[in-house]
C-alpha cells in the first residue's frame, strides 16, 4: 500500500495526467458543441485520426510543425464540414454519417499513406516535426507545482484553453445562446429567426476543429509518428465523457480529466504486483463510481428541492 | 428506429463489401476458376517440373507492420529473386472472418506451394489443408505440434533470442556507458498478457538474471497491439520507476517505447526485425537509442523451406524448431550496436550466443507454462 502511495503522490503521476487527458478533452469539446446544437457527431475518431495523418504529413512536406498544424486543423474540418454538407443538406442519418466518416478515415489513412510514402503501418520513414513543450518561466521553479505545471506540451495549455473558450462561447456568447436553442429545440428557433442549418453547420465545423487538435496532439505531440488506428477508441472515450459530463463545459472537462486521471492510474498501477486483468479494469471502475456518485447527489438534491 | 436499424444493415453489408474487395481483392481477381477444384488440381500435377514454381504467401492482417509480416514478404521476394519463382502476395486484413474463404480460394487454384502463418489463422488453414491433400502448404509460424500431412510448419523460439535482448539489456543497464544508471532494473512492455507474449517475457527474464541474477524487471501489459500513445505512457512510468532499458513486444504499441526512450535519453530494444535501422534515416537520434532487435528471421527460414521443397527434401508433416542454433532467431548487430556496446560487453555475448548454440543454455518456454508459473516468474523479478 506504501508503494501504491508513492506512485501516486509524484509529480510524474501528476504530469501524466494532463498528457493523457489532452487528446480526450479535445475530442470532448468537440462532442459538447456539437451535441449542443442538437447534433451527436460520433466521427470525431475518424477526424481525429485524419488530422493525425495530415499533420504528419504536412509537416514533413513542408518542414514545419505550424504548418502541419494548421492543415491538421484544415483538414479536421475539412472532413466535418463533408458530414455536415450530408447530414444537413442531403439528410444523411447523422449516426450512418459518422460510422463512414471513422470508416473511412480507418482505411483512407492508411491509403494515402502508401500511396505517398509505401508504407502501410507507420510513417516512421517521414521525418514529420513535433510541435514543441512549453517551459513557463517563473513557476518552472516552484517545488511540486511546477514540475506539474510547467514543460507540458504547447497543445496540453490549449486543450485547457479551449475548455474555458467553450465554456465562455456556450454561456457568454450570441453564438453560444443560438447553438444551445437550436439543439433544445430547433423548431422554436427557427420561429424566432435563427437559421438553423447555417448554427449546425458551424458547430459542427468547430467540432471537427477541436478534434482536429487532438488528432495532432496525437502524431505530433505525444508521439512523433503517425500509425494505422493510432487514436485508439479515444474519440469514443470522449464522447463518453461528453455524456457524462451532462452537456456541460465544466462537467465535460472534469470527466475528461477522471478518464485522464484513470487511465493515468491504470498505467501508473503496472508496477505494482497487481493482476494486469484487474489493473485494466480500473477505467471502467472508476467510470462507474463517478455515475454513482454524481447520480447520488442528484438525487438528494431533489429530494431536498421537495 | 426500425428504419435506422435497416440502414445500418445495409451499411455493414456495403462496408463489409468494400472492404473484401480491398483486402482480398488479389485472392479474387485470379479466382474466377476457383469453383472447379479438380481441373486446377490436375494442372498442377502435370506443371511443377518445367514450369517456374508458383509460390504465393497469404498475410493474416496487412504488410507494414515494420516486423514479422513484413519480414514474411521480404522472404516471399527472396524466392522470386533468388528461385526465380513466380510469387504473390495476398493481405487478407485483420476480419478474421475472410480468412477461410480465401485460404479456400487459393487452395483452388494452381499453386505449387501456398504459404500462410500465425496462431489465430492456423485452425482455418490446417482445415483448408486437409481438404486438398494434394497441394503442398507452408506454415511459417505455428503453436500447434499435430499437423496435417501435407503441411510443414515452423516454429519459432523467440525466447531464444528474447534471452539474449535480456542479456544485453541487464549487461547495458549496469553498465557505465552514457545513459545507463546503476540501478540494476530494466523494463518490458507486452501487448497481451498472453502465453504467446509471455514466451518473449520468460526469455528476456532469465537472459537478464543469467547475466546479473538479481536484476529486476518491470512488466506492463497495455492490453492492445495498435495504441502507441499507450505504449509510450507505460514506458514513459518505467522509466520514471528507474529503468533505463525497455523491451517491447507489443506490435504498433510498441513504437511508444521508442518515442519514450528519446524523451527520457534511455535504451530500448526493438523486436521482431531490426527497428533501428528502419527509423534510422529518418531519426537517428532515436535508432542509436535502440541497442540491438530480438527477432525473428522468417524471411531466411521462408526462403529456405522452399528450397527444400524445390530440392524435394522438405519434411511435410513436421513442426520444425527454428531456434538460435537453427538460425531461426537472432538479435540485431548493426552499427548501433557495434557502438554502444563496448568490446567486453560484446565478448560476453558472443560468449552466450556460443553457449545457447551448443545447447548449454536452455531458456525455458513459457507456451506450456501455466498462468501461476508465468505469474510467479514475473514478480519475482519485479522490483
Amino acid at each position: 500500500m506504501d508503494k501504491f502511495f508513492e506512485i501516486i503522490f509524484t509529480t510524474d503521476f501528476a504530469f501524466s495526467i494532463f498528457r493523457v487527458t489532452t487528446p480526450i478533452l479535445f475530442a470532448a469539446l468537440g462532442a459538447l458543441i456539437s451535441n449542443r446544437a442538437g447534433i451527436v457527431n460520433i466521427g470525431l475518431e475518424g477526424i481525429m485520426l485524419t488530422s493525425a495523418l495530415t499533420g504528419v504529413l504536412i509537416s514533413a512536406y513542408t518542414g514545419s510543425a505550424l504548418a502541419g498544424l494548421l492543415g491538421a486543423m484544415l483538414g479536421g474540418m475539412l472532413i466535418s464540414a463533408i458530414l455536415a454538407l450530408f447530414t444537413l443538406e442531403l439528410k444523411t442519418d447523422i449516426i450512418l454519417g459518422g460510422i463512414a466518416i471513422n470508416a473511412f478515415a480507418s482505411g483512407g489513412t492508411v491509403f494515402l499513406l502508401y500511396v505517398l510514402t509505401g508504407e502501410k503501418g507507420t510513417s516512421s520513414t517521414l521525418a514529420s516535426k513535433m510541435l514543441p513543450d512549453l517551459h513557463i518561466p517563473l513557476i518552472e521553479r516552484v517545488p511540486y507545482l511546477g514540475p506539474i505545471v510547467s514543460g507540458q506540451h504547447v497543445l496540453t495549455y490549449l486543450s485547457i484553453l479551449a475548455a474555458l473558450g467553450v465554456y465562455f462561447l456556450l454561456n457568454r456568447t450570441p453564438l453560444g445562446l443560438r447553438i444551445r436553442a437550436v439543439g433544445e429545440n430547433p423548431k422554436a428557433a427557427q420561429s424566432v429567426g435563427i437559421r438553423v442549418k447555417q448554427i449546425q453547420y458551424i458547430a459542427l465545423v468547430l467540432s471537427g476543429l477541436f478534434a482536429s487538435l487532438g488528432g495532432a496532439f496525437m502524431s505530433m505531440g505525444y508521439l512523433s509518428l503517425f500509425t494505422r488506428d493510432m487514436t485508439a477508441g479515444r474519440g469514443w472515450i470522449a464522447l463518453a465523457a461528453e455524456s457524462m459530463g451532462r452537456g456541460t463545459a465544466v462537467g465535460t472537462t472534469l470527466t475528461s480529466f477522471l478518464f485522464g486521471f484513470a487511465q493515468a492510474l491504470a498505467n501508473a498501477l503496472q508496477l505494482l504486483k497487481i493482476p494486469s486483468e484487474l489493473i485494466s479494469t480500473v477505467p471502467y471502475i472508476t467510470t462507474v463510481l463517478g455515475l454513482v456518485i454524481y447520480s447520488y447527489r442528484q438525487a438528494r438534491k431533489l429530494r431536498k428541492g421537495r | 428506429m426500425k428504419k435506422m436499424l435497416a440502414l445500418i444493415v445495409v451499411l455493414a453489408f456495403v462496408l463489409s463489401a468494400c472492404s473484401k474487395s480491398n483486402s482480398g481483392g488479389e485472392a479474387s481477381s485470379s479466382s474466377s476458376p476457383a469453383s472447379n477444384p479438380s481441373a486446377s488440381a490436375s494442372a498442377n500435377g502435370t506443371g511443377t517440373s518445367a514450369k517456374p514454381l508458383k509460390v504465393v504467401l497469404l498475410i493474416p492482417g496487412n504488410l507494414g507492420d515494420k516486423s514479422f509480416l513484413d519480414s514474411a514478404n521480404r522472404g516471399l521476394e527472396m524466392i522470386k529473386s533468388q528461385l526465380g519463382a513466380e510469387t504473390k502476395v495476398i493481405e487478407m486484413g485483420t476480419d478474421q472472418t475472410k480468412w477461410q474463404p480465401i485460404y479456400e480460394d487459393v487452395a483452388n487454384q494452381n499453386w505449387d506451394v501456398i504459404i500462410g502463418g500465425n496462431t489465430t489463422s492456423a485452425e482455418y488453414f490446417y482445415a483448408v489443408a486437409k481438404e486438398h491433400p494434394d497441394k503442398k502448404f507452408i506454415d511459417f509460424d505455428t503453436e500447434f505440434t499435430e499437423i496435417p500431412s501435407n503441411v510443414y510448419a515452423m516454429s519459432y523460439k523467440i525466447n531464444d533470442a528474447t534471452f539474449l535482448a535480456g542479456a544485453a539489456a541487464a549487461m547495458v543497464s549496469t553498465s557505465s556507458i552514457p545513459r545507463a544508471d546503476p540501478k540494476k532494473i530494466i523494463g518490458f512492455i507486452g501487448g497481451l498478457d498472453v502465453p504467446g507474449i509471455n514466451n518473449f517475457l520468460v526469455g528476456y527474464i532469465e537472459g537478464a538474471k543469467y547475466v546479473v541474477p538479481d536484476i529486476k524487471v518491470i512488466t506492463s501489459y497495455a492490453g492492445t497491439f495498435t495504441d502507441p500513445a499507450k505504449g509510450k505512457e507505460l514506458a514513459l512510468v518505467q522509466y520514471n520507476a528507474g529503468a533505463d532499458v525497455i523491451f517491447g513486444a507489443a506490435g504498433g504499441t510498441g513504437l511508444g517505447i521508442f518515442d519514450a526512450a528519446k524523451e527520457k535519453s534511455k535504451y530500448a530494444v526493438g523486436v521482431d526485425s531490426d527497428q533501428a535501422a528502419i527509423i534510422n534515416d529518418t531519426d537517428p537520434d532515436k535508432a542509436n537509442l535502440i541497442i540491438t532487435s530480438a527477432m525473428k528471421n522468417v524471411d531466411n527460414s521462408i526462403l529456405a523451406a522452399v528450397k527444400k521443397f524445390q530440392e524435394g527434401t522438405l519434411p511435410f508433416g513436421k513442426v520444425e524448431t527454428m531456434g538460435f542454433s537453427e538460425g531461426g532467431v537472432g538479435i540485431a548487430k548493426n552499427d548501433i550496436y557495434n557502438k554502444l556496446m563496448t568490446d567486453d560487453m560484446q565478448a560476453k555475448m558472443k560468449e552466450i550466443e556460443d553457449k545457447l548454440a551448443g545447447g548449454e543454455i536452455k531458456v525455458s518456454d513459457a507456451m506450456g507454462m501455466q498462468t501461476s508459473e508465468v505469474e510467479a516468474i514475473r514478480n519475482s523479478v519485479k522490483p
